[in-house]
């Protein structure tokens, strides 16, 4: 057998997915304008509107959220239409998620959001709805929209293709066209990959609304009774931590749940519910605090999801440091008294 | 005192399948014990002779209504007329159902019809004249404090308080009323294709690219991005992940500009 060394290797899963591509840019009028490696996709004169709610709780686009836009994406290529994301803060790259259009919104409450939404689908006349069925974000706005519509939603929908959705129901799964309205669980559809659309800015409609509900802000907890799968940010403890009391403290100034590795529940310094990886809680906060965590594979698993990590330990080579987005090579004992009289001193709320 | 209702409905147990109290509308229930009392109106639309309608006797509550329907009816129409009928303060439902339909949305058309506020997700209710104090669940374990004037509908979610346990000899001792209901088939439903939910296969991270991205995606470890201080002052350090902490919104600070 012969070889040639520099035939390139052919790849027929990506030469496949290059066609699929190909056959539904086609479709779709496309001057599209090149970039220097990325694709912007221009759809200008779409036929319909698929109309996007996004949630993006704490101004980031969530996973579900990506989910939910790649649905309305697959429902708008079907036929030649645009998605139209409306969106509540400013700060999101919906054009890298896959939306032709963007409306950026300033809108408090559900009340006053399913308000918006409504003047939306009254402006635009999308053909579908789509929100992400999460409580109380998208769950709450759209189940308040179809309500004041009249119409029969499509709730915790499972599966979105072109010629029908699947939606659960209780232990049953219905298949029906799809709907006008329709709340998405997350990994209904694929997020976006690949090519980017153009997130034209649209301007919102103008809704006037006294909110019969009054929001009275966020109310303080006591943090350490939260379930650490739950919790939004943790503080949690390796063998590198020695002086308790000050990381009780840390924890107790940032407002912050208490974990732990294995190694430190094992020696009883923490209860065994507090425990972090495999053989713990798999946790997902927003942000992930680990002082004096080297990073066994077990506990990494444990955080595979969390977005934010940061890593106070003494040695440069753990694999904790190569995970966190800011590590700091220091011995947390030193550094936890610091952090602890800086946020009691300048935390809020 | 306020008057208060509570809408129940069957449960189904996750595991074994059986019919049991539902969870939400347990907790509903347990509210609206701490709201009203014994006094608590506790109102079914469905099938009258289900044993386990008793477990919400169990609860306390004196007396339960049951508008009598069939599997196939629409509970809404019954549900308006019957709060037409016998207007109360607060109505009170779990957020979503666990067995037929299950999509969480009665609460909502009963308010649109009923031309009534709704507060989602209560964790926990206090009246305070004649307006209803609520704490609504959000992700990570936080709250928030809503207020609305009464009459108000409400939908309770998992972060309310558990129920209490079943008393067997008040579930014995409980009254069943059967109210008035208005037969209303739901035509769309029997237009669907039903089939038992299967368990849908967790996505696998799809990865764009040849042999060799899909190779590294496959054996490389999550990796953050990236900014590492060596040996730093610990006053530095702490300044560093304070701000850090502050930038991405995951504490507020009392001095600087905050989200």
């Amino acid at each position: 057998m012969t070889t040639e060394p520099n035939r390139p290797r052919r790849d027929p899963r990506a030469e496949r997915a290059a066609r699929v591509a190909g056959q539904v840019t086609a479709a779709v009028s496309e001057p599209a304008q090149f970039s220097a490696a990325v694709i912007t996709r221009v759809i200008d004169d779409p036929g319909y509107l698929i109309l996007t709610v996004v949630d993006a709780p704490d101004r980031r686009l969530s996973a579900h959220d990506r989910d939910v836009l790649g649905a309305a994406r697959k429902l708008a290529d079907a036929g030649g239409g645009a998605v139209l994301a409306l969106a509540w803060s400013e700060t999101l790259d919906l054009g890298a998620a896959g939306a032709d259009r963007a409306m950026i919104a300033t809108a408090d409450g559900a009340e006053a959001r399913a308000a918006l939404v409504l003047a939306a689908i009254e402006r635009h006349t999308p053909r579908h709805v789509l929100f992400a069925d999460r409580a109380p974000g998208g769950g709450d706005i759209g189940r308040r929209v179809a309500a004041r519509l009249g119409e029969r939603a499509a709730t915790n929908v499972v599966e979105v293709a072109q010629t029908g959705i699947v939606r659960r129901a209780g232990a049953h799964e219905v298949r029906l066209a799809p709907p006008h309205i329709m709340l998405l669980a997350p990994e209904a559809a694929d997020p976006v990959t690949g090519a980017r659309h153009e997130a034209r800015p649209v301007d919102p409609p103008d809704v006037t609304l006294t909110p019969r509900v009054q929001d009275e802000g966020p109310v303080a907890i006591d943090a350490s009774t939260v379930p650490l799968a739950e919790a939004d940010l943790i503080v949690a403890a390796g063998t590198g931590v020695t002086d308790w009391p000050a990381f009780h403290r840390l924890a107790m100034a940032l407002g912050a749940t208490e974990g732990g590795s294995r190694a430190v529940v094992d020696a009883g310094h923490l209860p065994s519910d507090r425990q972090v990886g495999a053989s713990g809680t798999l946790v997902e906060p927003r942000c992930y605090l680990a002082l004096g965590i080297a990073g066994a594979p077990q506990h990494l698993q444990g955080i595979a999801h969390c977005e934010r990590v940061v890593a106070v330990n003494t040695d440069l080579h753990a694999d904790m440091i190569k995970r966190a987005d800011l590590a700091i090579i220091a011995d947390a004992q030193a550094v936890m008294p610091a952090l602890a009289r800086l946020a009691e001193a300048r935390r809020r709320g | 005192m306020a008057e208060v209702c509570v809408l129940v409905s069957i449960g189904r147990h996750p595991v074994s399948g059986r019919a049991r109290r539902a969870d939400l509308d347990a907790r509903a229930v347990e509210l609206g014990l701490g709201l009203a009392g014994t006094l608590v109106r506790v109102v079914h639309a469905g099938d009258p002779a289900e044993p386990v309608l008793r477990d919400y006797l169990g609860m306390g509550v004196a007396a339960l209504t049951v508008l009598p329907l069939g599997p196939d009816d629409d509970p809404l129409p019954s549900l308006v007329a019957y709060m037409r009928a016998h207007p109360v303060d607060i109505v009170l439902a779990g957020q979503c159902a666990e067995a037929g339909e299950g999509s969480g949305l009665v609460p909502y058309l009963l308010a649109e019809a009923l031309g009534r506020p709704l507060v989602a997700g209560a964790a926990g209710l206090e009246l305070d004249g004649s307006r209803l104090r609520a704490l609504q669940a959000l992700p990570g374990g936080r709250r928030r404090a809503l207020s609305a004037a009464l009459p108000v509908v409400v939908t309770v979610g998992a972060g309310a308080p558990e129920p209490r346990a079943v008393a067997y000899a008040r579930a014995r001792r409980g009254r069943i009323v059967i109210g008035p209901s208005v037969a209303s088939p739901d035509e769309a439903r029997r237009s669907w294709h039903v089939a038992p939910a299967r368990r849908r296969p967790k996505r696998l991270k799809a990865v764009v690219g040849g042999a060799e991205e899909r190779l590294a995606a496959a054996t490389r470890m999550a990796t953050g991005t990236g900014r590492t201080l060596v040996n730093p002052d610990p006053a530095a350090a702490a300044q560093v992940i304070w701000d850090y902490l502050v930038a991405e919104g995951i504490v507020a600070d009392a001095l600087g500009a905050t989200s």
